[in-house]
């Protein structure tokens, strides 16, 4: 493969929109309801395939979760496809699969996520299902056990085979410390391994209810029987009683500090550098979009023209922002052999010093401009997609002009403003968190450099030293 | 105002207008394909071109010659009190009408059906969606120079997707070239006699365009997505990387270390592709699906320029390509600009055909790799068929049986009742030769590998004995049609899907038949496909776990 698989795609967590017909990138007509009890349904009817794509969302996730409890909305989330109505977990399984349907839950930091996909012809069954996992869910404590166990696997699965994915996550964990943001949303051993069944039906009995539901239907269905159909499914499901935690804007770190994670034998170092950034609301949004597509949002970004193109250090380098509802993490991620770890990261620095010393010329700013809005609309084109962007913005707090007025905000940005941007959003060099997995043997010495170095052993149950 | 008269008298304006509102349904029905499909795309200009000829000559004839009850003569010869130009007139009324009628429903007809034109409705299943016809918009052309393309004009979003298939892959490797093909892969990125190394990037997404690639044990799939607007900008890149590739010395340096570090990614620290890796090189013993398509270590840092310069000459040229183009373009535009561009490229002598085929497997192999793992691996992998092989499909619905999502069999028996693994999943090549059905299960720390492989071997057993019941074949079926029209909701999953069935079946119009041979699929074919590959002689067995203890310090 010429590079990282989904690498670029990722580059902004949250809502990667821009959008593009042209300048005339815009949502297409859509229907809103809000049902009495805060419920909110979107429809869309789009009849090109004969499919129907749903997502929701129920606001409070991982941010949520009781302190030393994390990941148990996660676990929740997994549990609701583990039996519902009549249906147990064998039986539902088997009734999505039936019939050549997709329906998974997930838990993600401020939400829990379900997605589907069913055929045209299976709308009723799509919404039945979808009742009976938010409304009358087992949540079986066998079934729960198991599914704990088989999570709690995953994670050591993923310390043998995905190190990769896990950097992030130590990564937030140390970036954020106790602040909820540094919850995983898929627990860590330690954590899912206290989680009791009563904290599960604590949990859903406190937290989950209509006026945390956002539903979004798109495809090939009749708005109006489909509109009935949910409303009849939910319009008398109770509130939640308990108020989610408030989250606060975590504070951003000053001075420097260095976690190194260990994994005895591996042959590469992958390294995480960040600092908080900026919220969904960010009001210099395309600015900053600019910012970060040239600096490392794409294949030709300064990160990955240095550390890959030119010098043949790592398969790929690339910054990341998470834009949740408070500042999430601004971050450089990438990953190079074991002896060339300092030679790496020391080349990740200069390039961010570049970036906030130089800026951006015209030139680069034009051209992320046309790749920001040439590669905007794939990314509404199904149905499914459609679904997904319109729950983020209602849960987000946001309105049609965060995509409407997207297009005309990239292509009028000015310069002086992005320079503006990357002072206020890229840290300064002094004011760094680190996050190294690899072989501490092998680097423990070397990375003093970077700050005062915490170290932990791979094999610990928890993403935090 | 006597000629105007006479014209009308004589039924040349009638006839005139008869002739327009024929012309215009007859290039209606040459333009949507409705009644013909394949026709070439220069049939559309033409019909133009004759319907435009043909015009004086039906005016010329309606005022030289009239009918008669006699039959046609010269009007100057008929007796205007004889004459039955009203009668004729009448009837070329009626024809008029009855076209004009015809045309409209036509036209407006298909706008009222649903939007996707290649539904066929009304099959045993009821009104679920499971044929398919191919498309009519769907054009294909292969210029002189061997350089297939096919295009599927969507004009939902202002975007274009390209793919184009290279028939070269690991297996057009041998030791010493292990990787070179997907290390050339990346080479295609690094410079031309005409740009430098990195300049077909950075023009392409200046240009609002994103680019990757892929190499398999078959082909190496170049894609590119654009807005319209670059089209011809795309066209320029791709025959200038085809005619002019260049490798800098220093550049190969570099990209050595790139494709390194891709395999210490996804190799060397990944369990999983480890034993993967490990196991294609002993279920292979004479067929290069044994080479991983990274490459073996030894051969990434060993490859020369020489080496690649040969690859290119043998594999890169026109004939050899298959390109794709979905979105928002018409076929018009692409064959002209694939003329333009490609059109003077020569041909090259095809590549020698791969000759070596796997011997059959004469009993059971076996493998352990001991690595530092907290979670044990087990794969199992069978000799299976290849794309076009008549298994293929009945084993991809046994496959989804067997371990396709939560209701599958094995991951309801050992991931949900015995809890004795915690994933289990499984694929089966096809490519151009017969490749491997796989299954793969990650184990809980501490797991009982033995009994796990035990597990399994007994329930394939079940399966090549007693077969799937009904409800297990319909729920396959039903799973591989919704991917189906998964596959194709977004331009991108169509240029994929076309490319794949024109390259390893042979005819992406065999893409539209396959909800129909997905249903005509009984459950007898697959307890047969079963019992024929699932047999231990045929079976290579792997575990990966950490090493005994006395081990581990070395």
């Amino acid at each position: 493969m010429k590079r990282p698989p989904l690498a670029f795609l990722a580059m902004a967590a949250l809502l990667v929109v821009a959008t593009a017909r042209g300048q005339g990138m815009a949502l297409p007509e859509f229907e809103r309801i809000e049902l009495d009890n805060g419920a909110i349904i979107l429809l869309h009817e789009k009849h090109d395939v004969p499919l129907i794509g749903v997502e929701v969302i129920i606001r409070g996730g991982a941010s949520n979760d009781p302190e030393g409890l994390a990941g148990l909305s996660g676990l929740l989330a997994g549990l609701l496809e583990k039996g519902a109505g009549d249906r147990d977990a064998a039986e539902f399984a088997e009734s999505v699969a039936a019939v050549g349907g997709e329906l998974s839950a997930s838990g993600a930091l401020e939400a829990i996520t379900i997605s589907g996909e069913f055929l045209a012809d299976d709308a009723d069954l799509l919404v039945e299902l979808l009742a009976d996992m938010l409304r009358r869910p087992a949540l079986d404590a066998a079934e729960m056990d198991k599914l704990r166990k088989r999570l709690i696997n995953f994670i050591r699965a993923a310390k043998d085979s995905r190190l990769g994915r896990l950097v992030p996550i130590y990564g937030n964990a140390f970036l954020f410390g106790d602040h909820p943001y540094g919850n995983p949303a898929s627990g860590s051993e330690e954590s899912l391994g206290k989680i009791k069944h009563r904290d599960l039906l604590g949990y859903y009995r406190d937290y989950i209810g209509a006026d945390r539901l956002i539903i979004a239907v798109a495809g090939d269905f009749d708005s109006a029987a489909m509109k009935k159909n949910l409303t009849s499914a939910f319009g008398d499901w109770r509130k939640a009683p308990a108020a989610l935690i408030e989250v606060t804007a975590p504070i951003p770190r000053t001075g420097r500090r260095v976690l190194l994670v260990d994994k005895p034998g591996a042959t590469q170092t992958y390294f995480w550098i960040a600092n908080v950034g900026v919220a969904i609301d960010y009001p210099r949004r395309a600015e900053l979009d600019i910012a970060n597509t040239v600096f490392g949002g794409r294949f030709t970004s300064m990160l990955n023209t240095e550390l890959r193109i030119k010098s043949g250090l790592t398969y790929g380098a690339r910054s990341t922002l998470t834009r949740p509802a408070q500042p999430g993490s601004v971050a450089i991620y990438s990953y190079t052999k074991t002896d060339s770890t300092v030679a790496a990261i020391d080349m990740a620095l200069g390039v961010l010093s570049d970036l906030r010393a130089t800026g951006i010329d015209a030139e680069m700013i034009q051209s992320a401009k046309n790749y920001i809005l040439g590669q905007f609309p794939p990314r509404l084109e199904t149905a499914s997609q459609l679904a997904g962007i319109l729950t983020q913005l209602e849960h987000m707090n946001l309105d049609v002009s965060y995509i409407d007025d997207y297009g005309a905000a990239v292509a009028g940005a000015d310069s002086e403003i992005i320079a503006a941007v990357i002072n206020d959003v890229y840290p300064a060099l002094d004011d760094l968190v680190f996050v190294l997995l690899g072989d501490a043997e092998l680097i423990r010495e070397a990375v003093t450099k970077y700050g005062p170095v915490t170290e932990m052993s791979i094999t610990a149950p928890r993403f935090r030293p | 105002m006597a000629l105007f008269a006479e014209l009308r008298r004589r039924n040349v304006l009638k006839v005139a207008l008869l002739y327009v509102v024929a012309s215009w349904l007859l290039l209606w029905i040459v333009r949507s394909g409705a009644i013909i499909r394949g026709l070439p795309v220069w049939t559309e200009t033409f019909v133009l071109l004759l319907v435009s000829i043909g015009f004086p000559v039906a005016l010329i004839f309606a005022w030289t010659y009239e009918i008669t009850p006699a039959g046609l003569k010269k009007a100057v010869d008929v007796d205007q009190t004889m004459s039955i130009v009203y009668k004729t007139g009448q009837k070329l009324n009626a024809a008029v009408a009855v076209l004009l009628v015809l045309g409209l429903l036509a036209v407006f007809g298909e706008r009222l059906l649903p939007k996707f034109e290649f539904l066929v409705p009304g099959t045993p299943q009821g009104e679920r969606p499971v044929t398919a016809a191919t498309p009519a918009e769907i054009r294909s052309l292969t210029l002189a120079n061997g350089l297939k393309i096919i295009v599927w004009p969507d004009h939902d979003i202002p975007n274009v997707v390209m793919y184009n298939f290279v028939r070269a892959g690991g297996r057009n490797e041998y030791p010493g070239i292990t990787g070179l093909s997907h290390f050339f892969e990346h080479m295609m990125f690094n410079g031309t006699s005409n740009r430098e190394p990195g300049e077909f990037d950075r023009i392409m997404e200046a240009a609002g365009g994103a680019n990757n690639a892929y190499t398999s044990n078959d082909v190496t799939v170049y894609q590119d997505w654009f807005p319209r607007s670059a089209l011809e900008l795309i066209f320029d890149l791709e025959s200038d990387r085809l005619q002019n590739l260049t490798s800098d010395a220093a550049v190969v340096e570099s990209e050595r270390g790139v494709v390194y570090s891709e395999r210490r990614t996804s190799i060397d620290n990944n369990n999983f592709r480890r034993l993967l890796e490990q196991m294609y090189a002993t279920a292979f013993i004479a067929h290069p699906y044994q080479f991983p398509v990274l490459g073996w270590p030894s051969d990434i840092e060993a490859w020369t320029a020489a080496d690649l310069s040969n690859y290119f000459r043998t594999y890169y040229a026109p004939n050899n390509y298959t390109m794709i183009f979905t979105g928002d373009v018409t076929p018009g535009e692409i064959f002209a600009l694939a003329e333009k561009y490609f059109g003077p490229i020569p041909a090259h002598e095809p590549p020698a055909q791969i000759r070596t085929v796997e011997p059959e497997q004469q009993g059971m192999r076996r493998i352990i790799v001991e690595v530092d793992a907290q979670t044990p691996l087990l794969h199992m992998a069978f000799h299976a068929g290849s794309a076009t092989d008549p298994e293929t499909l009945p084993l991809s619905l046994l496959l989804n049986i067997l371990v396709g999502g939560d209701s599958s069999r094995l991951h309801r028996l050992l991931v949900e009742e015995e809890q004795s693994v915690i994933s289990v999943g499984g694929y089966q090549d096809e490519g151009f030769d017969p490749g491997l059905a796989y299954f793969y299960l990650t184990l809980p720390p501490g797991g009982d590998l033995a009994a796990v492989e035990q597990r399994m071997l007994e329930e394939l057993r079940r399966v090549a004995d007693d077969g799937v019941t009904d409800a297990e074949l319909s729920k396959a079926q039903n799973i591989l049609l919704a991917d189906f029209w998964r596959g194709l909701a977004t331009i991108n999953g169509k240029a994929s899907a076309l490319g794949n069935f024109e390259v390893f079946n042979g005819d992406y119009e065999l893409l539209f038949k396959l909800p129909e041979h997905v249903r005509a699929i009984s459950a007898d074919d697959l307890r047969e496909v079963a019992a024929q590959f699932f047999r231990p002689r045929n079976m290579t067995v792997g575990i990966l776990r950490s090493p005994p203890d006395a081990e581990t310090k070395e």
